[in-house]
């Protein structure tokens, strides 16, 4: 950036960036956003923990689930700030001020750049303490903060320079924030296809060039499945490209031609000057070649069958051969209890048996039996049992997490695997464990409740200190305007 | 001779920033193109320090365009000009030698006027206590330096022109650009600012470029005027000599009398020798149009005959509410180049 001082004072940046920022934070509109943002949080939180009491989400899933939550409503913070920054000041007609100064334009939007950014931080630091607390003592929260921090800065400078963008060919904010809200829209599409969309070929691809999407993927495996950065660092490709592309764009090609009025002169004058039909090409040839490229190595990994298992080879037996018992008949419980029992079977046969598949059943006796999902009441669905040899028995672990009131019958079936696809197996049923299920609450889930409450507190006190201190330094007296 | 924008402002009596009666400001054929339209068709003027230019037009008469194009927020089609010897290619450099309150002003609401100073001090190279230091004098120039830490938001209309002015003089410009100054000021307001803006060019030899729709803002305080009519200029040079040059109905006045005594008024001024013909103005109750004869070669009638005339209504003990040459003010001469370009 050329014309960094001008003359003996502080580069225009700084002087732009400390106005807007005194603005945007003294001026109340980013505390106001952020105070939203501590409550939206809070209450993700708090849902987020009393559903882990009653289901026994993991740790590492609370905090994924919120830290998500964070950088979607921290990014949207951003867009709105950055949609405001040019129209809004086109709108209230002091942009001609700065335009009238000999002052560098690049200069000038980078300074608005920064400030629209500071959000952002913030919004993280406020974080901190809740996925702290999420943790439950899990040190998820250390790589959450160093995962969250990278990918979120990454994508904060994103997507506040697309909402600048907007703002910059836009006249007036109510364009500008309805693009932006079309963009950020945009971003969330992918996330809710279809499961089968996502994981086919297409729907992998959408996802890793979707910057949003492709966040969100990269802290689920990071965070969720432990996976090593070397695996899936292709995945921040698509928001550290943006973020550049965007930068690239904003400062480069757009900020010289900043005008007080958008649209005609704007984008044509933009793209006669510095970006030339030629040039516009062989970008876009080559963001599609990037974004091909570092897909491909994701593809192939999701496209790798998993190496097949050796089993064991063994003859059939019959049903009535197989056995399976359960520890427990009759529990009088709460919502959030956990009912662990045993179960085992055995084969009473004189053969060697087929590998046995032991799945767990569970039917509400309210109304007219409907089945309930056993993946939200229990860790493990099913589990598998290799082949049981004559006279042989297998005991397994279960738990049922108690998450809704009412009654309930849970059993357990086990099933012989069939010899080939033309054939079937008879399963086999144990006794049932009937469960009477009382309501209970929470009020205090995870011990989330004084995060939720404090923060927001703070953040008000926060704002009334500010604009305390702001009182003292203005002369309030006077008269007021005709 | 060019001029940084951290040199001291010039006092009364200092050396004038260009050479002695060298025109700071010069426009030399100015057009600009929307599409097919032709907005401003041919601009040309010139502008000397201490002088004060009325730059006047009927709303679309290109007003806006030349005032944007001069202060560099649009590009000319052809044309150039220079500001303080600086050519309109180098638009950082125009930029540091102008001052601009622009019609549409905004101002942030949330910071005091001293920090509004302040803050545009330091755009244009100055240290954060020069910055401070000059927009406390700019504030006490215009009558605002009790008002200096208080939010702008908090500012009347008049209050806000004059930040907007003080703002426009935060670089000690060679020339200052005034769109619509007085515009939403009551009667009082509007005379001190006009008071203030001629003293902005005979303290700092500037030249002011004073863009309004209130003639008698023009004739109050302009040296010189520019008329606009459809983007063409349709007169040029002194208030005199526009006025003089198109003066045609010398041989009109125009008489205002309490409505009840209209018809008195018209038979005695009928009888006065000279005149041709005296109508009541319709619509305008109480004004009567008197015209007298022309001496035989045309020129101006004779100062006496208008005299005969206050003589006859004096006499007859008629109030004269007003008495006035139609054709000798700067009004019916802009109504008379523009009619036809007025939208």
């Amino acid at each position: 950036m050329s014309d960094r001082r001008n003359g003996r004072g502080a580069p225009i940046w700084w002087l732009v960036f400390r106005r807007e920022l005194a603005e945007l934070w003294i001026g109340g509109k980013a505390l106001v956003l952020v105070f939203i943002f501590s409550l939206v949080l809070g209450v993700i939180t708090y849902v987020v923990a009393a559903n882990s009491e009653l289901s026994l989400i993991p740790a590492n899933e609370m905090v994924y689930e919120t830290l998500k939550t964070a950088i979607a409503v921290a990014l949207f913070i951003g867009l709105i700030i950055g949609s405001d920054s040019l129209s809004g000041e086109r709108e209230r007609s002091t942009l001609e001020h700065i335009l009238l100064t000999p002052t560098s334009r690049r200069q000038v939007v980078f300074g608005k750049l920064l400030a629209a950014f500071t959000p952002w931080p913030a919004c993280l630091a406020i974080s901190i303490p809740f996925l702290r607390v999420l943790s439950q003592g899990d040190p998820v929260w250390i790589p959450a903060i160093l995962w969250g921090s990278l990918t979120g800065t990454t994508m904060a400078i994103a997507y506040t320079g697309v909402g600048m963008l907007v703002s910059f060919w836009s006249n007036t904010n109510k364009t500008s924030y309805f693009v932006s809200l079309g963009i950020y829209v945009l971003g969330l599409v992918p996330a809710q296809l279809p499961g089968k969309a996502q994981a086919g070929f297409f729907g992998q691809w959408l996802q890793m060039i979707n910057p949003m999407a492709a966040t969100s993927h990269f802290l689920s495996k990071m965070l969720v499945n432990n996976r090593h950065f070397s695996e899936f660092w292709n995945w921040l490709l698509a928001p550290m490209l943006l973020a550049l592309a965007v930068l690239f764009v904003l400062i480069w090609f757009a900020a010289p031609a900043l005008k007080l009025e958008a649209g005609r002169d704007g984008i044509k004058e933009v793209l006669r000057t510095r970006f030339a039909k030629r040039g516009r090409l062989a970008t876009a040839t080559a963001l599609t070649a990037a974004s091909l490229l570092f897909a491909a190595p994701s593809m192939v990994q999701a496209q790798t069958p998993p190496a097949p298992s050796a089993k064991a080879a063994a003859s059939q037996v019959t049903p009535a051969s197989l056995d399976i018992a359960i520890d427990v008949d009759v529990r009088h419980v709460k919502v959030s209890d956990k009912i662990p029992f045993t179960t085992t079977v055995t084969n009473r046969a004189s053969e060697t048996s087929r590998p046995l598949i032991l799945a767990m059943n569970i039917i509400n006796l309210k109304g007219t039996g409907d089945p309930v999902d056993p993946e939200d009441w229990s860790p493990q669905r099913t589990q598998y049992v290799e082949a049981l040899g004559a006279g042989q028995s297998a005991t397994h672990e279960w738990q049922i997490n108690a998450i809704l009131d009412g009654e309930f019958v849970a059993y357990m079936v086990v099933l012989p695997e069939p010899t080939g696809p033309n054939t079937t197996s008879q399963p086999v049923a144990s006794s049932a464990i009937h469960l009477t299920v009382a309501p209970y609450t929470k009020l205090n889930p995870s011990g989330v409740l004084p995060y939720v409450i404090a923060t927001p507190v703070v953040l008000i006190l926060l704002m009334v200190y500010l604009f305390r201190r702001r009182r003292r330094e203005i002369d309030t007296g006077g008269a007021t305007a005709s | 001779m060019n001029r940084t924008p951290l040199e001291l402002v010039p006092k009364k009596g200092d050396a004038p920033r260009a050479e002695e009666g060298a025109p700071i400001l010069v426009a030399e054929d100015l057009r600009k193109l929307y599409g097919p339209r032709e907005a401003l068709k041919g601009l040309t003027f010139t502008l000397g320090p201490t002088r004060v230019l009325g730059f006047l037009g009927p709303n679309g008469a290109g007003k806006t365009t030349a005032i944007r194009i001069l202060t560099t927020i649009m590009e000319p089609t052809s044309g150039r000009f220079t500001v303080d010897g600086v050519g309109s290619d180098q638009p950082d450099e125009i930029r540091r030698r102008i001052g601009v309150l622009p019609e549409s002003l905004g101002f942030p609401k949330q910071i005091t006027g001293i920090e509004f100073l302040t803050y545009f001090g330091q755009l244009y190279g100055r240290t954060a206590a020069e910055a401070r230091a000059k927009g406390m004098g700019l504030l006490e120039e215009f009558g605002l330096q009790n008002r200096a830490r208080s939010l702008i938001g908090s500012y009347s209309r008049g209050m806000r022109q004059r930040l907007g002015i003080a703002r426009a003089l935060v670089n000690d410009p060679a020339v200052v650009f005034l769109d619509e100054p007085t515009l939403g000021l009551d009667p009082r307001g509007q005379q001190e600012l006009l008071a203030q803006i001629r003293q902005v060019a005979e303290r700092r030899s500037a030249g002011v470029v004073l863009c309004t729709h209130h003639l008698s803002d023009v004739e109050g305080v302009c040296d010189d005027v520019v008329i606009l009519s459809s983007g063409e200029v349709v007169a040029t040079g002194t208030v005199a000599e526009v006025i003089g040059g198109t003066q045609r109905n010398g041989n009109v006045v125009r008489v205002h009398v309490p409505s009840e005594s209209i018809a008195q008024a018209q038979r005695i001024l009928e009888e006065v020798s000279g005149v041709l013909r005296v109508t009541a103005t319709s619509g305008i109750s109480g004004w009567l149009r008197v015209e007298m004869a022309r001496s035989a070669d045309g020129a101006p009638d004779d100062p006496a005959d208008r005299n005969r005339l206050l003589d006859g209504l004096i006499r007859a003990n008629i109030p004269i509410l007003s008495f006035d040459s139609e054709g000798g003010r700067l009004q019916d001469v802009f109504l008379q180049l523009t009619a036809g370009g007025i939208k």
